[in-house]
């Protein structure tokens, strides 16, 4: 029954995406706005110069790994929608990706499908896959390295994670969780690790795990003294590898084109164009000079220390700790784009069973402040660029108040979390000897 | 041994097939230029970034009356003249259209010399400091048929605010077919969509972006004594009527005075917005926990 359904979500999901591409297609020839996104126009074009033996940075506001150019080579020679399928097939690898993960925790057959709903009919999800954006692509991988990490497949794991920082940069703000759930309480040498089943939760506390916990200093050094495990050494290297494997390649292929437009443009990205990030008119008003250290800095801190502070509370429990950080990081950062979202959408089917939110009314009540400060951003927004008013003040006023939004739904979802470490410590040898 | 002889044969024979074919391809397109900097490029625009980096108004004027002293195509005695030439700036906002409303006059024994089929309109927009074409759309409207050929050059970079960035030119051809002859001339009317870079910095809010009329050109393909050839025609701009009041985009713009009270507000914002974080990572330890089996 439950496979049963699973299959049938999919078929359907599958059947709206084609219906959208074939829309699109429509959409495209005959009205003067395009259905598709601009940026599968700059990957089409990318792709065309690889086949024709360019450089796909010859196309200008190209700024991603050669590797989607790639990919999407057969748009050129089998048909131009062919990325867009891949697309959309990597968005319904991702609801499966979800029911995986959801089942190796033990979460319920009708919970797991809920949680797949969420994403498969997504209106936001479903209509950046069938509009070209490639993103769809970085989540699945997000979700099978969790899936690897899970099932304690680490190698496939570190190989992937290499390769999806190569390709986004931005996973990297996971490095850190992962590390530190390559614990040797869980991965053994020859042991799978142990997951903790979903039924066990418990949500009375016994014990204060405050401050205490999460500044036990003691825990700290036991952490310091074991973060050299072989897990761990093994991850770092295999991951570091193919990052820099790849990223050394297409350096030596497409030179400082390849640097500077797929690597340092992110690295160092200030938009003086108005988006949704609290820093954006504070970056046009300097934009005639050069922030100082001090500046860039203190922008920098407020984001590190989030980070840091989620990293530590939440790593043991980490697709519930991806799922924070990337909340936090996308609402801290100097630049926020509407596609950045889908970062945390793929994440967030992964925590629903484990929250103790109802729809009604306070999930109700998280969605509509979040969409109603991003609409009321809209609206500034639209005042500014389609009707050409001087509303810089109102804008990013309206982006603090999307930061606001943001942070309030955040703070509740963790508040109504229920904290669940995904693996089971294991019994050392030591500790049986002990015994 | 036999079979590598076949190998041979066949290579050989194909390649005599795509010499012939690139041969027959390359007769049928007669060698084209109307001046000098033409027999290359279509586009006259290209052919003066290819010499400059920068677009000054008056350096394009020169350059262009320097070009124009073709021998060949100066006999030809063809004049056309610009009657009308109209700009208006249509929408609201960063992303808006410039209509041109084009009326050339020609002497219509000159052009009976010409093939039919043969002319088509040039038009180059010098756009001001602040306004920008994006030359993927343009060449999308091309694809659709809007245009014959349309691209823009200089500094088409889509993110540069104008601080950054330098000025762009826009150049389109429109074909001039003989059933587009009304009266003693061509009229015609394009579309232009541009968009507005972020603008300095200003006092008041807005900052005045003023456009340029544009040159038009009429390029037509002449019949010569052994082959056909194309020129370029400069049109005469005597007694043009054109709008009385100047296109002038108001693009709004950042105010200096709001430098502190943002930079400020922002990073308390953002200070202020990392404490509830780290007070839920406190409190949410402490009721809900995990018993481990």
């Amino acid at each position: 029954m439950g496979v049963l359904n699973i299959r049938s979500l999919i078929i359907f999901s599958a059947i709206l995406r084609v219906f959208l591409i074939v829309y699109g297609e429509w959409q495209d020839t005959h009205m003067e706005v395009r259905y598709t996104d601009v940026d599968y126009l700059v990957f089409s074009d990318a792709a065309a110069l690889v086949v024709a033996g360019k450089s796909p940075y010859k196309r200008s506001t190209y700024r991603y790994s050669p590797l989607i150019a790639y990919i999407l080579t057969p748009n050129s020679f089998i048909h131009r929608s062919w990325g867009k399928f891949l697309f959309s097939a990597s968005d319904l690898l991702v609801g499966y990706f979800i029911r995986i993960i959801l089942k190796l925790r033990g979460v319920p057959e009708n919970l797991s499908i809920y949680s797949v709903i969420v994403w498969l009919f997504n209106p936001f999800t479903f209509t950046i896959g069938t509009r070209g954006n490639c993103e769809p692509i970085i989540c699945a991988i997000i979700l099978w390295i969790i899936i690897c990490l899970i099932r304690g497949n680490l190698f496939q794991g570190a190989v992937w994670y290499g390769l999806v920082v190569h390709m986004r940069i931005y996973p990297i703000i996971y490095a850190l969780p992962i590390v530190l759930i390559l614990d040797p309480n869980h991965f053994q040498p020859g042991k799978k690790p142990s997951i903790i089943d979903w039924n066990s939760r418990q949500h009375k506390s016994n014990e204060n795990l405050g401050l205490s916990k999460l500044f036990d200093l003691n825990r700290l050094w036991v952490l310091f003294q074991s973060i050299f495990t072989r897990p761990r050494i093994l991850f770092g290297l295999i991951s570091a590898t193919i990052f820099f494997f790849f990223t050394g390649t297409f350096f030596y292929l497409y030179e400082w084109e390849f640097m500077h437009e797929a690597l340092l443009y992110h690295l160092t990205r200030t938009d003086p164009r108005h988006n949704f990030s609290i820093y954006f008119y504070h970056i046009y008003l300097n934009y005639e000079r050069e922030l100082s250290v001090l500046e860039k800095l203190i922008s920098f801190l407020p984001q590190l220390i989030v980070q840091i502070v989620l990293i530590f509370r939440f790593a043991q429990d980490f697709p519930f700790c991806f799922f924070v950080q990337t909340v936090a990081f996308v609402a801290f950062n100097k630049v926020i784009t509407a596609q950045y979202f889908v970062w945390f959408f793929c994440l967030l089917p992964l925590i629903l069973p484990w929250s103790k939110m109802k729809l009604k009314w306070e999930g109700t009540f998280c969605i509509l402040l979040w969409i109603g400060a991003q609409t009321h951003w809209l609206f500034w927004g639209y005042m500014l660029e389609f009707k050409g008013k001087q509303v810089f003040l109102q804008l990013w006023a309206a982006s603090l108040l999307f930061f606001a939004a943001n942070i309030y739904v955040l703070i509740t979802i963790i508040l109504r979390h229920t904290y669940s470490p995904v693996f089971k410590h294991l019994v050392t040898s030591h500790s049986q000897k002990t015994k | 041994m036999e079979y590598q002889g076949i190998q041979v044969l066949l290579h050989l024979r194909l390649g005599i097939i795509l010499s012939l074919l690139a041969g027959i391809s390359y007769c049928k397109h007669p060698p084209s230029f109307f001046f000098e900097v033409s027999r290359s490029r279509k586009y006259i625009t290209e052919a003066y970034f290819q010499k400059h980096d920068i677009l000054i108004d008056r350096v394009f004027q020169d350059f262009i009356s320097n070009e124009f002293s073709h021998g060949f195509c100066r006999k030809q005695n063809f004049m056309p003249k610009l009657l009308v030439i109209q700009q208006q700036l249509i929408g609201e906002g960063s992303h808006r259209h410039l209509t041109l409303s084009i009326k050339i006059e020609i002497q219509l024994e000159v052009l009976s010399k010409f093939p039919s089929h043969s002319c088509e309109a040039i038009l180059v927009e010098r756009l001001p400091s602040g306004v920008f074409a994006d030359p993927f759309e343009l060449e999308h409207l091309t694809r659709r048929g809007v245009f014959t050929d349309a691209s823009a050059f200089g500094d088409t970079d889509l993110e540069l605010p104008t601080v950054r960035a330098n000025r762009s030119a826009v150049e389109v051809h429109m074909d001039l077919s003989r059933n587009m002859l009304s009266g003693n001339g061509w009229e015609f009317n394009i579309e232009l969509p541009l968009h507005a870079r972020y603008a300095p910095l200003g006092k008041h809010g807005y900052t005045r972006v003023e456009f340029v009329s544009p040159d038009v050109f009429v390029q037509c393909i002449v019949e010569g004594n052994s082959h056909n050839q194309r020129c370029i025609f400069s049109s005469t701009n005597d007694g043009v009527i054109s709008n009385s009041t100047a296109t002038v985009w108001e693009v709004p713009s950042g105010i200096v005075k709001h430098t502190k009270l943002v930079a400020v507000l922002t990073f308390i914002s953002a200070v202020v917005g990392t404490l509830p974080i780290f007070m839920a990572c406190v409190f949410c330890s402490e009721n809900s926990y995990y018993k481990q089996s």
